[in-house]
């Protein structure tokens, strides 16, 4: 890695030319795509922001594989009584199951195992599993009534991503990139970070999910990773050190350049500058991953496994010092929720893992006044039944698939903290009260980032595509 | 886009209607459009009758009469209720906008279909402005539009870049420094094209041109949904290449793929086609509703269909009326119907091939097959030829026994893994009979039921209710078979039609063949073939269990046997049916060689004949018979062995198709039947109102956009951009052609001859048009950047694939590779599989790590990813027009990715070979064959100078050179000093990063 160059040096080598060369290159690449060009660092699309965003990046806490809502958030005292009977029809409403349970004999309801208690000024309910979340309540937005329409984990995934069920579209993250462009030249506008959890193996997650879909690749989201480079490729390889690495640089600028004045591409000039950015970025990216000099207390905070690498915790920490740089979007999967069998054991693992780290997140955020303009938003792409999947017994149970209601939480970036929204029936199976589909959840975050959803479009195919396709409706009692 | 030209045919009210056509569409279409459920205020301007429509006394438009106009009025007015379109609907129309909507109508509103629903048309001669006519030819269309325009197009390029341009375009490889020597020397006329006759003949053309069908076609080598499984088309992609190669005329190669299957009589390889409509993606999910995947299926072929062969995606139709071109809802679902009748599953197998498949031997292994039924057919003249001396001696051995004291039986026993004797309580084996769901194997076993009631028989399974595993079992008086996953959604399930009364004894034996279907089952009781009902046939995860084989007992203690379990025998094989037959049989030999001939059972029959010349009969029989034996079970498994491919099959039953509401597949509305879209050309009368009718309909010269399409996509393949830079659009909201008659023009010459595949691409390259330097004024460059007007020659980044490719021929690591193949895994970095799914990418060794990147193992969920950073189509679903963008992300990779270090060290080590004794030849000669020309004395400097940079550099530290030349798996020359090698190295990694080197020019 050549971190022995620091990118001052590199800017005394080049002058200020350079930086300013590679700006104005990547504006124009954006603009022979038929972009405008933004005023300062590279920019997104002209008209954009629609309005004044609250928000100016998102921290997506995504949780694969569908957490139970009603282990975890969404307390329904009255089952305990009920323990083992069957879901009344009442409730089911003949709405349709996986096949993994739709032909079991019988749906005996499978209380919560878990205590549950109010927490904060706002007396919100979180369960035993879930102490530091509980902590910070009165600065999060509770959405118990989120519904879905995909039942099964790809399409559902899929959907939360990219507004569709099938592949193909560009992923949330894409979108902020293309329309609000970035705020920091030598790092993505979009990354994402994977984390497993030390239950279960979890779902299998897809490159798609943050995928551009038909918007131009380069606004696909970048992997961040815990083992080998940080970023794909981005290591010298064993044996050219930085010194060498530069050399070779300044070398292919000048023959680039010395090409450039025989074809008159401009294309080339936008190389010269995409090699200058990788550089930076073999400085920035080594420089940004290592939280050596994060001091005690935020270890403190964020729990000693946010020092081992690829941890929740530790990709928490992470986000945090990605959006301190100006990244744009920020998304974190953490696999494993996926608790078909054995889920009270399953369950008090998989928050072991990520209860700290996502509270500390939204604590370190507001302590650094960033919580203000950052969105932090925590769930998954479904929720789990009511009803035992397998067999129920005194201290085992298994949910399956539930799309009908499940709660996710927000908090900052122009979110108005302490809040519950939407409300279930007795049994967290139908949507009682403002109910919230995933259109309307993108609806609400795009509008927190200054984003009119039905504006922010791409045409592909004939067709003016967008985020949220035809549907979306802003929550407007979870915005501050 | 391309703001900067306009573009335009040469007839000004074409011309006008296309501008007009195209602004309504844009503007206007949404709310009066072809959608009568979304048109407001009942008008429509997608026909000339709907803006024509007199409405209380006024009309959208008179034609000659912009003042009595109302578009006009309305489009301009000032007051913001009045203005059109209204201002949620987007901003006002502009001046130029406005102006343009008049003098159409000045000009009498000229109107007709959307250009492409027309068919094309040869136009007649084209008039240069010098005044001279000049036969068509893509020049003339070229250069008529750049005097109309007044630019003047560029000089034809150097012979050392056209070498180079046109062997990547037909190749997808850069030519050699001989290739490039002998053309720049050859001064005859025909020196170019021969060149091009050359590289059309080369077997890499097939390669290079399969590979954007591979993307069209969605080409991949996994199933695409959540576990994302591996599945086997890789001799569907041998088709294409093949295909290509030998040159298949497109109407052809069309109707091959779409219904190949529905030809008369058709060949291996025409089924072999039809997998192009298998591509797609296959979701094997636990727990997903079928009937919602078939549809989405179906949706697939239909967007790829379209996409492919008329330019433009119905899926807009699917959920509702189509907005901006005329498609009805009723008329995606009639095109759907075409797809929906193929016999096969919602859920897929979550890993492999899921049916229908055929089994697609390679040429070696159709010779090898022969070879193998030449040595069975000779196996069994062999023992035909004893049938004689097998009676006689039968007869003298059936005496023999009859006249012994002694009781003699015989038990097969070849594949015999476990055998149990009988008992009264279950019975733990042991840790054998662990069979997987891609195994055969054959239980048998003796059962005397105490009760209906039954329980397990044989097991090696969870012992709880439902465990996984497998079980066979009896119960409420019938046999069943479970293989198991999940009981209730994964698993196959059966049983038999007929029941054995408690206190019988009798003999059950089930085998299942490895193919995880139910059908691959087989029950047979007392040795007669027992009929059986499928209770669930979904098995799709691999059902072993880390269990005992248990006999009497197995899921639970409710399933203890009520009743005795005699002798148990398990085999590792499928047993022949004669085998089975005769373990039913519980007499001795000694007893059936009492029974006379005429009153013995078939399967007592069966049973001495299998004694008699499988073990008990005298040598020359019983090796006659060993060989047939071995003769065919070698045929069996060399038939396994081969790889499948999935195809299209026609139900016996046909499926019905239903409009669906909003596209659910739970919300079937009317029936329709197969149909082809209205504002298209009809089908003949006589064709068949199937995929075989569909697809000649497609190649009907009558078809107004197939071949447009077609030769559009060649040409955006040679130009970087299309004559209609929508490749995927060709409906209203796409883009206008930038030279409409050359369109038509190589349209028709396409179909004239004979959809020639090689013969389109060969009038291209030859044209002066191909042939012109890509060298970009300031001017040219502002004014025209994306080269619409072509006065200039192609200039764009190389593909993923090309790059790789040509720095593996750099590197000349890649030599010697052989066409087609199955897929491999080259280099990719460690874990990235794991991480999203805990899967192992296990990379592969030797000449797998250099195959054409064509080859390269595709997983849909994690594809390689120095292929998607060059922007490579990530193969969910079809994709017929790529970008090519231009970031730090892919200088990354170039400078450091062990595929391009370890390709820059073989390229190092041939320019110190080959490329002479001096520093600058060497330089040089890297430099011309990367790039085709002799580098310049500036660019040589900087060569000169980084190489003795990088050589004092490593002078003194030879463990770093070591360590740089030893990165992939190739070993360095140990002829050479390394640290010499690794400055060449670095010298030869920037070479390949070069901007020039990764661009055609």
């Amino acid at each position: 890695m050549s971190t022995g160059l620091t990118v001052t040096t590199r800017r005394d080598l080049f002058g200020r030319g350079s930086t300013a060369l590679a700006t104005l290159a990547l504006a124009s690449l954006l603009e022979r795509e038929g972009h405008a060009r933004g005023g300062g660092r590279s920019p997104g699309l002209a008209g954009l922001p629609h309005f004044r965003p609250r928000a100016k990046r998102v921290i997506y806490l995504f949780q694969s594989g569908a957490p139970s809502q009603m282990d975890l958030f969404d307390h329904k005292p009255r089952l305990d009584d009920l323990r083992g009977s069957e879901l009344p029809e009442s409730i089911r409403q003949d709405q349709r199951l996986t096949v993994m349970t739709s032909r079991q004999p019988s749906f005996p309801i499978a209380p919560s195992r878990f205590g549950f208690a109010r927490h904060g000024e706002c007396g919100a309910t979180v369960s035993e599993l879930m102490p530091h979340t509980a902590r910070v309540v009165d600065d999060l937005a509770f959405v118990k009534s989120m519904h879905t329409e995909a039942i099964n984990h790809d399409p559902a995934i899929t959907f939360f991503q990219t507004g569709a069920q099938l592949a193909g579209r560009p992923s949330i993250g894409a979108w902020l990139s293309y329309g609000l462009g970035t705020e920091n030249d030598d790092l993505p506008a979009f990354v994402a970070m994977i984390s497993q959890g030390s239950g279960i193996p979890g779902q299998p997650l897809y490159d798609r999910l943050w995928g551009s879909g038909f918007l131009p690749s380069r606004y696909q989201g970048v992997k961040f990773r815990s083992v080998g480079d940080p970023v794909l490729y981005l290591s010298n390889p064993t044996g050219l050190e930085a010194a060498g690495r530069r050399r070779m640089l300044d070398d292919l600028e000048r023959l680039n350049r010395l090409r450039h004045e025989t074809t008159g591409d401009p294309e080339t000039t936008t190389r010269i500058a995409a090699y200058e950015l990788a550089y930076r970025m073999q400085s920035s990216v080594p420089d940004l991953v290592d939280v050596s000099n994060e001091p005690r207390r935020v270890f403190d905070l964020y729990g000693e496994s946010a020092r081992k690498p690829g941890t929740f915790a530790a990709n928490c920490l992470l986000a945090r010092r990605l959006v301190e740089r100006g990244v744009r979007f920020v998304q974190l999967f953490h696999r494993g929720w996926d608790q078909h069998a054995n889920l009270p054991s399953a369950i008090r693992k998989q928050c072991a893992d990520t209860d700290q780290g996502s509270a500390a997140l939204v604590t370190d955020l507001k302590d650094r006044g960033l919580l203000d303009d950052t969105l932090v938003v925590w769930g998954g792409e479904f929720g789990r039944t009511v009803y035992c999947q397998g067999k129920l017994t005194a201290t085992d149970y298994g949910r399956d698939h539930h799309p009908r209601c499940f709660t996710v939480w927000l908090a900052g970036g122009g979110i108005k903290g302490g809040v519950t929204h939407g409300a279930t029936d007795d049994f967290s199976y139908n949507v009682t009260r403002n109910p919230v589909h995933v259109h309307d959840l993108h609806a609400t975050m795009l509008h927190l980032l200054g984003i009119d959803h039905t504006r922010l479009t791409f045409k592909f195919q004939g067709r003016d595509h967008r985020l949220t396709d035809v549907h979306g409706e802003l929550v407007p009692e979870i915005v501050a | 886009m391309l703001r900067s030209v306009v573009v335009h045919g040469g007839d000004d009210k074409v011309d006008l209607r296309r501008d007009v056509r195209s602004l309504l569409s844009d503007r206007c279409f949404a709310c009066h459009g072809p959608d009568a459920k979304k048109r407001k205020a009942r008008l429509r301007l997608d026909t000339r009758e709907g803006m024509l429509a007199e409405r209380q006394e006024r009309a959208a438009v008179r034609p000659g009469e912009p003042a009595r106009s109302e578009i006009l009025r309305r489009v301009s007015a000032d007051d913001g209720d009045e203005r059109m379109p209204p201002e949620d609907a987007g901003p006002p129309l502009t001046e130029k906008e406005i102006d343009l909507l008049r003098r159409w109508i000045d000009a009498g509103a000229p109107w007709s279909r959307h250009w492409a629903f027309l068919p094309p048309e040869r136009a007649s001669r084209t008039e240069l402005a010098s005044g001279k006519r000049a036969v068509d030819s893509i020049d003339t269309f070229v250069l008529a539009r750049l005097e109309a325009e007044g630019v003047e197009p560029s000089p034809p390029t150097d012979r050392a870049t056209l070498v180079r341009r046109v062997t990547l375009d037909l190749t997808g490889l850069p030519p050699t420094i001989a290739e490039i020597d002998a053309f720049v020397a050859d001064e005859s006329p025909d020196a170019y094209e021969r060149v091009v006759d050359r590289l059309l003949d080369s077997p890499h053309y097939g390669e290079r041109m399969a590979l954007e069908w591979l993307d069209a076609a969605r080409y991949a080598d996994t199933n695409g949904y959540q576990t994302d499984g591996e599945r086997s088309m890789w001799r569907w992609r041998d088709w294409v290449i093949d295909a290509f190669n030998r040159n298949m005329p497109f109407d052809r190669f069309t109707i091959e793929q779409l219904a190949g299957d529905l030809l008369p009589e058709p060949t291996l390889d025409q089924l072999i086609a039809t997998g192009f409509h298998r591509n797609h993606r296959g979701n094997g999910e636990g727990g997903v509703i079928g009937e919602e995947y078939l549809v989405e299926y179906v949706v697939d072929r239909v967007d790829t269909t379209s996409t492919i062969w008329l330019g433009m995606t119905l899926g807009c139709a699917r959920c509702h009326e189509h907005k901006f071109d005329p498609f009805s809802q009723q008329e995606f679902y009639e095109l759907f119907a075409f797809f929906h009748n193929v016999p096969e599953m919602g859920r897929v197998f979550k890993y492999g091939n899921s049916p229908p498949t055929i089994p697609a031997p390679t040429r070696a292994q159709r010779e090898e097959l022969a070879s193998v039924d030449r040595d069975v057919a000779e196996a069994e003249r062999g023992l035909q030829a004893l049938a004689g001396e097998i009676r006689v001696a039968t007869r003298r051995w059936e005496d023999d026994l009859r006249a012994a004291r002694d009781d003699v039986d015989m038990k097969i026993s070849r594949g015999l893994v476990a055998h149990v004797p009988p008992a009264e309580e279950p019975v733990e084996v042991g840790d054998v009979a662990a069979f997987g769901f891609y195994d055969r194997f054959t239980i048998s076993a003796w059962v005397t039921p105490r009760s209906t009631r039954g329980g397990t028989i044989v097991s090696r399974m969870i012992d709880e209710p439902g465990g996984t595993g497998y079980a066979l079992r009896f119960a409420e008086g019938r046999v069943h078979v479970d293989l198991v996953r999940r009981p209730l959604d994964d698993a196959v399930r059966l049983h038999t039609r007929s029941s054995i009364e408690p206190g019988e004894r009798s003999h059950i034996v089930m085998t299942y063949d490895g193919s995880r279907l139910a059908s691959g089952v087989r029950v047979l009781v007392d040795g007669v073939e027992a009929p059986f009902n499928v209770d669930l046939d979904e098995l799709n995860q691999p059902f072993d269990a880390e269990e005992p084989l248990r006999v009497g007992r197995g899921g639970g203690d409710e399933s203890v046997f009520d009743g005795r379990v005699g002798e148990v025998r398990v085999f590792e094989r499928v047993l022949r049916d004669e085998e089975l037959k005769a373990l039913s049989v519980a007499e001795s030999l000694s007893t059936i060689a009492a029974i006379s001939l005429e009153r013995r059972s078939d399967a007592q029959s069966a049973k001495m004949r299998v004694a008699f010349v499988e073990t008990l009969g005298p040598e020359s029989i019983r090796t006659a018979q060993e060989r047939l034996v071995r003769a065919r079970e070698r045929r069996e498994s060399l038939i396994r062995s081969f790889p499948t491919v999935m195809i299209m099959r026609e139900r016996i039953e046909p499926r019905e198709t239903f409009v669906l509401e909003r596209g659910r597949y739970d919300r079937p509305k009317g029936r329709v039947e197969p149909g082809v879209p209205s504002v298209l050309p009809a089908m003949s009368e006589d064709a068949p109102r199937n995929r075989l009718g569909l697809a000649r309909w497609l190649v009907d010269r009558r078809n107004p956009l197939t071949a447009r399409v077609t030769v559009n996509r060649y040409w955006e393949m040679l130009f970087g951009v299309g004559i209609v830079h929508t490749t995927n659009d060709f409906g209203s909201r796409g883009g206008a052609p930038s030279h409409p008659g050359l369109l038509d023009w190589l349209a028709v010459e396409f179909m004239e001859s004979g959809w020639d595949v090689k013969a389109t691409l060969r009038t291209i390259v030859m044209s002066a048009t191909y042939r012109r330097s890509s060298w970009t004024s300031a001017a040219s460059a502002a004014r025209d950047p994306d080269n619409r007007l072509l006065a200039r020659g192609p200039r764009f980044r190389l593909s993923a694939h090309a790059i790789r490719d040509q720095a593996l021929a750099f590197g000349r690591l890649a030599s010697g590779s052989p066409v087609g193949g199955p897929s491999v895994r080259p280099y990719q970095p460690p874990g990235l599989w794991k991480e999203l799914s805990g899967q192992e990418y296990v990379i592969g060794r030797g000449s797998d790590l250099y195959r054409r990147s064509l080859y390269t193992y595709w997983k849909r969920t994690a594809p390689p990813p120095a292929m998607m950073t060059f922007d490579a189509a990530d193969r969910e679903s079809c994709s017929v027009r790529c970008s090519r963008t231009n970031t730090p992300l892919q200088a990354l990779v170039l400078m450091n990715d062990v595929t391009y270090i370890e390709a820059a060290r073989a390229f190092a080590e041939r320019m110190m070979r080959e490329g002479g004794e001096a520093d600058d030849e060497r330089l040089a000669w890297g430099f011309r064959t990367a790039t085709a020309r002799v580098p310049s004395t500036g660019e040589l400097t900087v060569l000169r100078d980084g190489l003795a940079a990088h050589r004092a550099r490593f002078r003194d530290r030879r463990d770093a050179a070591i360590g740089l030349i030893a990165v992939g798996e190739s070993d360095p020359d140990r002829q050479l000093d390394p640290r010499e090698v690794a400055a060449f190295t670095v010298i030869a990694s920037m070479i390949l990063n070069l901007d020039e080197v990764l661009t055609k020019s």
